[in-house]
């Protein structure tokens, strides 16, 4: 009788678990994705990163001071080298510009180049652009939800919406369930073909917020390149305001 | 042997008997003629216009690169690699081949070319001042201002792009180019010319600047070339040139390819070949008209004659020199064509050979296959069509003259005389 019992109350157990999770479970990928954006980028917030690239040809390391208010306002100012400190970049909503010290010039990138490389890094234009948008130009569906590598994880498929001028097939995407962070996202071109992947490591606590301080990107047609991002400080929901992404603080030389 | 046979004589004197109808059918194969030698010589100046103003823009009929620069034409390919090569023997290399005329070096960079709040992509081309005119027309395009010059931070764009980007003569651009040591190669250049080439493609994307100032804006060495393009006495003599060039450059040791633009523009070969085959399509349609106006006449003139001939026939002569009288008649007449064709076909081609004439009224330029076509009437010379055409006449006339002939060695004498 009391095996029963128990084995009745465990069936009443699981069931709330089951109904509560149903409730709670809401949380749809869209919702996480958005979610684990907002995670990384606050309000607002404000740094300093290192950006090294590795290419065939050459290899370079970039210190730059970075802002960002919300989704649509960026900018990054080169401190390091010398020779490039005060180039600079603002992302006002769909547009960017760039700063060009040496010849104190301002040059707002045209439509067909937001596919060119942002600052001879594996970036593009449009990676600054975009980036933020994945929940507005992606439909996101679950592909996997489960241990990887010893982590509760889940794993995304992003297609882009029809109407999205977006240039990748597909996105999948890995976020670590815990505590929201990301671990990779790969991706597809129109064909498919695996053409990059970020990987983010490095969690560590910054400006009040565990967030990856490394970010890797990786070619898929040129294994011997890369680029890495290293976050030296990160502060969050600072006090900026929409005015400090102008023109005028672009040209600012530090 | 009895004096020569008279045959030739009588198809000759037929001739003389209705003189007009004998010229208007001279007139008429004359016209063939006229029609297949100008028209196969306006395809071969359509030809020729097509592949001198497809090299000749901006191409040259001839490029010499490192092996691996073509298709991807990656900003770091340059010939002889990271060591660069020495240039000016690499010029001199190419210019000994008896085929070139003239050799130039040119370095490439994509980037942006802004001015004000207009940002423009475009292709930044290091040009050699002196050398680039001797080998394209880029510069000799020049309709407003005049070439860069040297050390002073001046820019020839086209046209179309100064148009774009709302700039005039002496306004300032700023250049961005990705720079082989991965920087930002950025500069302030000050527009010294403004070109058209009639392309819109090169008009709204090509800006020039001379060579040096382009390698230290990348961040190149001065040896550190892209290509070297080469004008070539004739088109037609790049493949070989490109053989002979290749094999001279070969000890310089630094894996070149030497491509004539007949590798570089295949599109452009294919369509001359097509040209070609049109040829004795249009020789074939023309004279098989002709047969039939000939043969008209040549039956008529028997039919009027056959009295005549049933005289001939009646006095001994054998059917076959009536046949010869009448196949001497038809050469005759071809011949005849051919003096009244040659007369006015070759004077008119060699007057449209020199001046052509303006066609705008009925088009104006277009670009085909990438080239420029000016809307003028350009007719090129074909000897070989020329002597072929003139066989074709003779032969079209022979042809049909068969049956009249043997309509007429066929009258029979008796029943044709008592008036039957």
């Amino acid at each position: 009788m009391k095996g029963k019992r128990i084995t009745f109350a465990v069936g009443v157990a699981t069931g709330v678990v089951w109904v509560s999770l149903l409730a709670y479970g809401q949380e749809t990928p869209h919702d996480i994705v958005d979610k684990v954006d907002r995670i990384l980028r606050g309000a607002s917030s404000h740094g300093t990163a290192t950006m090294e690239v590795v290419t065939e040809h050459w290899n370079r390391s970039i210190t730059m001071e970075v802002w960002s208010l919300g989704t649509e306002y960026s900018l990054v100012r080169v401190t390091q080298p010398a020779k490039e400190a005060g180039t600079a970049t603002l992302k006002a909503e769909k547009d960017i510009w760039n700063y060009l010290p040496k010849v104190d010039r301002t040059i707002k990138v045209p439509a067909s180049m937001m596919s060119g490389a942002w600052m001879g890094s594996h970036f593009t234009n449009d990676d600054l652009v975009k980036e933020s948008r994945l929940v507005e130009d992606f439909d996101i569906e679950t592909s996997f939800e489960g241990e990887r590598d010893g982590a509760e994880v889940w794993e995304f498929t992003l297609i882009p919406k029809p109407e999205a001028a977006v240039v990748w097939g597909s996105i999948e995407y890995r976020v670590r369930k815990g505590d929201y962070m990301p671990l990779w996202a790969r991706y597809y071109d129109e064909d498919h073909v695996l053409a990059r992947t970020m990987e983010f490591s490095e969690f560590r606590v910054m400006g009040g917020r565990k967030v990856p301080a490394v970010m890797h990107m990786q070619p898929a047609d040129k294994p011997g390149e890369r680029t890495t991002m290293l976050y030296d400080d990160l502060e969050f929901d600072i006090d900026l305001e929409q005015s400090f992404f102008s023109l005028q603080t672009l040209k600012r030389r530090r | 042997m009895a004096a020569p046979a008279p045959w030739w004589r009588i198809g000759w004197r037929n001739l003389g008997r209705n003189r007009k109808r004998t010229f208007i059918t001279a007139l008429g194969l004359g016209a063939g003629y006229f029609a297949v030698v100008f028209m196969v010589g306006w395809a071969d100046g359509l030809k020729a216009e097509m592949v001198e103003n497809g090299t000749g823009i901006l191409t040259g009929q001839l490029q010499v690169h490192a092996a691996d620069y073509r298709p991807e034409r990656s900003l770091y390919d340059t010939i002889g690699d990271r060591d660069g090569a020495d240039v000016s023997a690499l010029l001199s290399a190419v210019v000994s081949d008896p085929a070139i005329e003239a050799a130039a070096p040119r370095v490439y960079a994509g980037g942006l070319v802004s001015s004000g709040d207009a940002t423009s992509a475009g292709m930044i081309m290091g040009v050699d001042i002196a050398l680039e005119p001797r080998v394209s027309r880029i510069l000799t395009g020049i309709e407003e201002g005049q070439v860069p010059r040297p050390g002073r931070n001046e820019i020839v764009i086209g046209h179309e792009m100064a148009r774009q980007l709302e700039i005039a003569m002496g306004d300032e651009v700023v250049l961005v180019v990705p720079a082989a040591d991965g920087s930002m190669g950025n500069d302030l250049f000050r527009v010294a010319g403004i070109y058209r080439s009639g392309m819109t493609e090169l008009d709204n994307a090509y800006a020039l600047i001379p060579i040096d100032t382009l390698q230290t804006l990348l961040a190149l060495e001065p040896g550190r070339i892209h290509e070297v393009a080469a004008a070539t006495t004739d088109p037609w003599l790049a493949p070989e040139a490109a053989r002979r060039i290749a094999q001279a450059v070969a000890p310089m040791g630094l894996e070149l390819e030497v491509v004539p633009w007949t590798v570089l523009r295949p599109d452009m070969l294919d369509y001359t070949r097509l040209v070609e085959s049109w040829y004795f399509i249009v020789i074939g349609v023309v004279f098989a008209i002709a047969i039939f106006g000939v043969a008209n006449t040549m039956l008529m003139a028997t039919f009027e004659r056959r009295r005549e001939l049933a005289v001939m026939l009646a006095l001994g002569t054998t059917p076959v020199q009536v046949v010869l009288t009448v196949l001497y008649e038809a050469l005759a007449l071809g011949i005849l064509s051919l003096v009244v064709g040659a007369t006015v076909t070759f004077p008119v081609m060699f007057w449209w050979h020199n001046a052509p004439p303006d066609l705008s009224f009925m088009y104006g330029d277009f670009t085909m296959f990438g080239a420029l076509m000016r809307p003028t009437l350009r007719v090129e010379y074909n000897f070989p069509v020329a002597v072929w055409s003139a066989v074709a006449l003779l032969f079209t006339a022979f042809v049909a003259a068969l049956y009249p002939a043997a309509h007429a060695a066929r009258v029979p004498p008796a029943d044709t005389l008592s008036g039957i």
